[in-house]
């Protein structure tokens, strides 16, 4: 597990997909790869009203890797220092064991380079002491990137108070 | 791969260095650079036009004259100093889609093209003949050579010593695949000649009508020149008629092609001699303005041992070929000697043959490995009965009443290797012996015939006798007069000829037009880019060169028919299939580095694409190994390794040749393509320490996100929890 963590306020987020489009940007990445994604479920009803939700999926940074293991060349790595997932490009031959590994399919397809690209949360980013793009340009405020323990309480408050109403 | 470097690829190389780190940073300045890139990339892909060297030179030009910052006007500078210093280079590039250094990989030409003189477009033209479009394969040819028949007959064919498939196993029939084609197309009236440029009215003379010359008025005739070749004999071909024997080159090929040439308007002139029926001022009074010498090297040496001039009966090849060629079938001798180990010394031992000599001797001062004859030729010369006598010097000339009773002969060992690598023979004392025969045929050099050129007053002659002319041009020091062929060369082969007619004629088109002539050799052209067939590897190595049918040997031996009797069609076909498209596949190797060095699988097998230290190629294990995972395909810089999915397998091909098919597998939920189960297998064994259980489901990227992004969903506020 890395020692950094995203979260996302799901009933804040209305799927503006900025994050997804910021992600991309970022990478330079061509048609087709989404190293994050909103997933969007629904719309279901919801009592009487159609709901959907909207879940962010970039990498989870898994503390022990699919991907890593799968990778036959060690371009893919967990870093030492933070532990985030993410690809060498150098050492990368393409042979896509690390997209198929993955029961998250975070890792994804770059067609122009013939390499791996995933979501690394913008560890470069992360270093000069900004936040990843993605949580850089919701508009909603609804990412939230820090260590875990930084992350704010919303799920168990918001719990906590649903509860409390049951009573 | 020669040790120059590209100008086109560094180029490409130092601006994607530069745009990589983020130089140059004002946007404007990044637009101009990025497409100069684009363009410079153009060039280097082979799919350029000529307008991109302008359109380069023009955003350079750009970014000089209106670039915001000295960093910006630089990289404009130094593209324009660059582009310009390289200019002939980069249009080398975009006219001939070759690039020779090989650091262009979709450039980078076969072998076999390389090796070819007049660098006829091989590949190209082998796919063609299996494709059975011979008609188109004798247009790409006549691209670079107007005689692919008599060249598929008789050539020395240089490409098949380097044809990659050679290091496999024998090297792909080039040759007679051409001579093949050539007959086919014939025959069925297709080969036609290209639509020339309407006359021009400038006149060009011609001095010899071979193969060099000849070559010179086909390409200037299809510029729309007038071309005048006038010829000292009464036939044409030079010594393709007259130094070549029938029975290995058909006069009826040579008269064909040679009037394909001629119906172009090129006013051929036989028994016309220069200096003796015209003249250099008769020539220009008919408004000749340049001339190309092509008279061949009809000269022979002497052997230079006593009794050579002195007895009747010792006649050198040429004269001696060129006089059966005219008609003249009497037998030289009842026994004859043939000095020398070269082909005109195979082809006048085997012609004296056919005249009924009853006993011919060939006599070479080296051993057999040695003869510089063609392998063939020599098993050819043998099996007809020549009688070969290695290790022989000629020492002196018998005779009685003036005429040749003998030769005497030294037996001789080869020395220790030289400076020069080459072992000398050395005569053994005490060794003399006599070969009675009543006719001694030197064969063992001919020299150019300079007299009569006289007139050429301005034409420098090298120490060795043969028309000094610069590499590139074939021009002499006179103006407006060029020279090829033999006369250049010394003693050579036709394709070579047809090599330096061709170079002539686009040199004498450059001086009629004020182009200034090139600084760089000749590029082989790639006149076709075309798809490969599909085989299975197994069809792939399995195949053998063919064994071309030869005329019974009784009958070589009395007649002049033609020995090689042809291809057949399934042959030919065939033996197209075995090419292995080295004009796609450049052999860099990086598939089986990724295979072997990077994914630890090796199923890539090529031991012939590494031409220092070739080992050993098997197709057909690729199959046994390979998971498709595809990273060869990926990182293969030219598309020859293809990694596709046809229905329902997942095929791995190089060049065509299929080297794996797998099944596929789907995902379960929305049935998308997945690999195939050993790919799968592969990737389990490799995760399997950290999860165990990892479920066998097959389900692919998307759905697998798409389910993930499901069970992580919020959408049910807690009052639903309690209703459920």
């Amino acid at each position: 597990m890395s020692q950094y963590y995203l979260f996302q306020d799901q009933k804040k987020c209305i799927g503006c997909m900025a994050c997804v489009v910021a992600c991309k940007s970022r990478q330079k990445l061509p048609r087709g790869p989404l190293p994050s994604l909103i997933v969007t479920v629904g719309p279901k009803w919801v009592g009487h009203l159609p709901r959907t939700a909207f879940t962010f999926m970039p990498c989870f940074h898994c503390e022990n890797p699919w991907c890593v293991a799968a990778c036959p060349t060690g371009a893919m790595f967990q870093r030492g220092e933070d532990g985030i997932v993410t690809v060498n490009p150098d050492l990368c031959v393409g042979c896509k064991t690390c997209i198929s590994a993955c029961p998250w399919g975070a890792p994804q397809w770059n067609p122009e380079t013939g390499k791996a690209v995933k979501c690394d949360y913008c560890y470069d980013r992360v270093k000069a002491g900004l936040e990843p793009a993605c949580v850089t340009v919701c508009p909603t405020r609804c990412l939230y990137f820090n260590t875990p323990e930084q992350i704010p309480e919303i799920r168990r408050e918001r719990y906590a108070r649903a509860r409390a109403q049951d009573f | 791969m020669s040790p120059h470097t590209c100008s086109v690829k560094s180029l490409h190389e130092e601006l994607r260095e530069t745009l990589s780190t983020g130089d140059p940073v004002h946007p404007w300045c990044r637009q101009k650079a990025s497409e100069i890139f684009d363009l410079v990339h153009d060039v280097s892909q082979g799919q350029a036009g000529e307008d991109h060297l302008d359109s380069i030179l023009e955003l350079a030009g750009h970014l000089t004259d209106q670039g915001p910052n000295t960093k910006c006007r630089e990289l404009g500078q130094y593209v324009t100093g660059f582009v310009n210093r390289n200019h002939e280079e980069f249009l080398s590039h975009i006219r001939t889609h070759t690039c020779p250094t090989g650091h262009c990989p979709m450039l980078t030409p076969a072998p076999c093209q390389m090796a070819c003189p007049a660098g006829i477009d091989v590949p190209s033209y082998v796919t063609l003949v299996g494709q059975g479009k011979y008609a188109e394969a004798i247009s790409v040819i006549r691209r670079d050579n107007p005689f692919p028949w008599v060249c598929g007959l008789i050539c020395t064919h240089p490409c098949e010593f380097m044809c990659v498939r050679g290091r496999m196993d024998s090297p792909i029939a080039i040759m007679d695949l051409k001579g093949f084609a050539a007959e086919k197309s014939m025959s069925a009236r297709q080969y036609v000649n290209p639509e020339p440029l309407p006359e021009n009215g400038r006149k060009v003379c011609v001095v010899g009508a071979g193969p060099g010359g000849l070559t010179a008025a086909y390409y200037l005739a299809l510029r729309g020149y007038r071309v005048t070749v006038i010829e000292a004999l009464p036939v044409p071909g030079g010594m393709m008629m007259v130094g070549i024997p029938r029975y290995r080159l058909p006069r009826e090929v040579i008269d064909r092609e040679v009037s394909m040439i001629e119906s172009l308007g090129v006013d051929l002139r036989l028994n016309t001699r220069f200096g003796a029926d015209v003249t250099l001022d008769s020539l220009r009074s008919e408004g000749h303005e340049a001339f190309l010498l092509a008279i061949g090297a009809h000269g022979s040496y002497k052997l230079m041992i006593p009794g050579e001039e002195e007895f009747k009966g010792v006649l050198p090849a040429v004269p001696f070929l060129r006089r059966v060629s005219l008609g003249d079938h009497r037998m030289p001798g009842r026994r004859v000697a043939v000095v020398g180990g070269g082909n005109v010394a195979m082809d006048a031992a085997r012609t004296s043959l056919r005249l009924g000599c009853e006993e011919v001797h060939i006599l070479y001062r080296r051993s057999h490995d040695q003869m510089p004859a063609h392998h063939e030729e020599v098993v050819e010369a043998e099996e007809e009965g020549v009688q070969f006598s290695y290790l022989t010097i000629p020492k002196e000339i018998q005779g009685e009443n003036g005429k040749v009773t003998g030769i005497v002969c030294v037996r001789a060992e080869l020395s220790e290797p030289d400076d020069s690598g080459r072992r000398r023979p050395v005569p053994v004392a005490g060794s003399e012996h006599v070969i009675p025969v009543d006719a001694v045929i030197p064969a063992i050099g001919q020299e150019v015939q300079s007299h009569g050129l006289e007139a050429f007053e301005q034409v420098d002659w090298t120490r060795r006798n043969t028309i000094r002319v610069h590499t590139v041009t074939m021009q002499t020091r006179q103006e407006g007069v060029f020279a090829v062929g033999d006369a250049v060369t010394g003693p050579a082969t036709v394709v070579e000829a047809i090599s330096g007619g061709k170079k002539a004629a686009s040199a004498i088109h450059r001086y009629f037009e004020g182009i200034a002539q090139p600084t760089l050799p000749p590029v082989p052209v790639r006149r076709r880019r075309l798809a490969h067939f599909e085989a299975p590897a197994a069809l792939k190595t399995d195949l053998q060169r063919p064994q071309m049918a030869l005329l019974g040997n009784e009958r070589r031996r009395i007649t002049f028919q033609q020995v090689r009797l042809g291809l057949k069609d399934t042959q030919a076909h065939n033996e197209s299939k075995r090419c292995l498209r080295c004009d796609i596949c450049i052999r860099c190797g990086r598939c089986v580095e990724i295979c072997r060095d990077k994914m630890g699988i090796e199923a890539l097998c090529l031991g012939y694409i590494d031409f220092d230290n070739p080992g050993p190629t098997d197709l057909r294990i690729t199959a046994e190994r390979c998971i498709a995972c595809g990273a060869c395909a990926t990182n293969c810089p030219t598309g020859a390794m293809q990694m596709t999915d046809q229905n329902g397998y997942r095929v791995l091909s190089l060049c065509g040749t299929v080297l794996n098919r797998l099944q596929l597998e789907y995902c379960e939920i929305c049935g998308a393509v997945l690999g195939p189960a050993r790919y799968h297998d592969y990737i389990m064994k490799r995760v399997r320490d950290i999860s165990p259980e990892m479920s066998n489901r097959r389900v692919c990227l998307d759905c697998a996100r798409t389910a993930s992004g499901g069970r992580h969903a919020e959408i049910r506020p807690p009052r639903e929890e309690k209703k459920s």
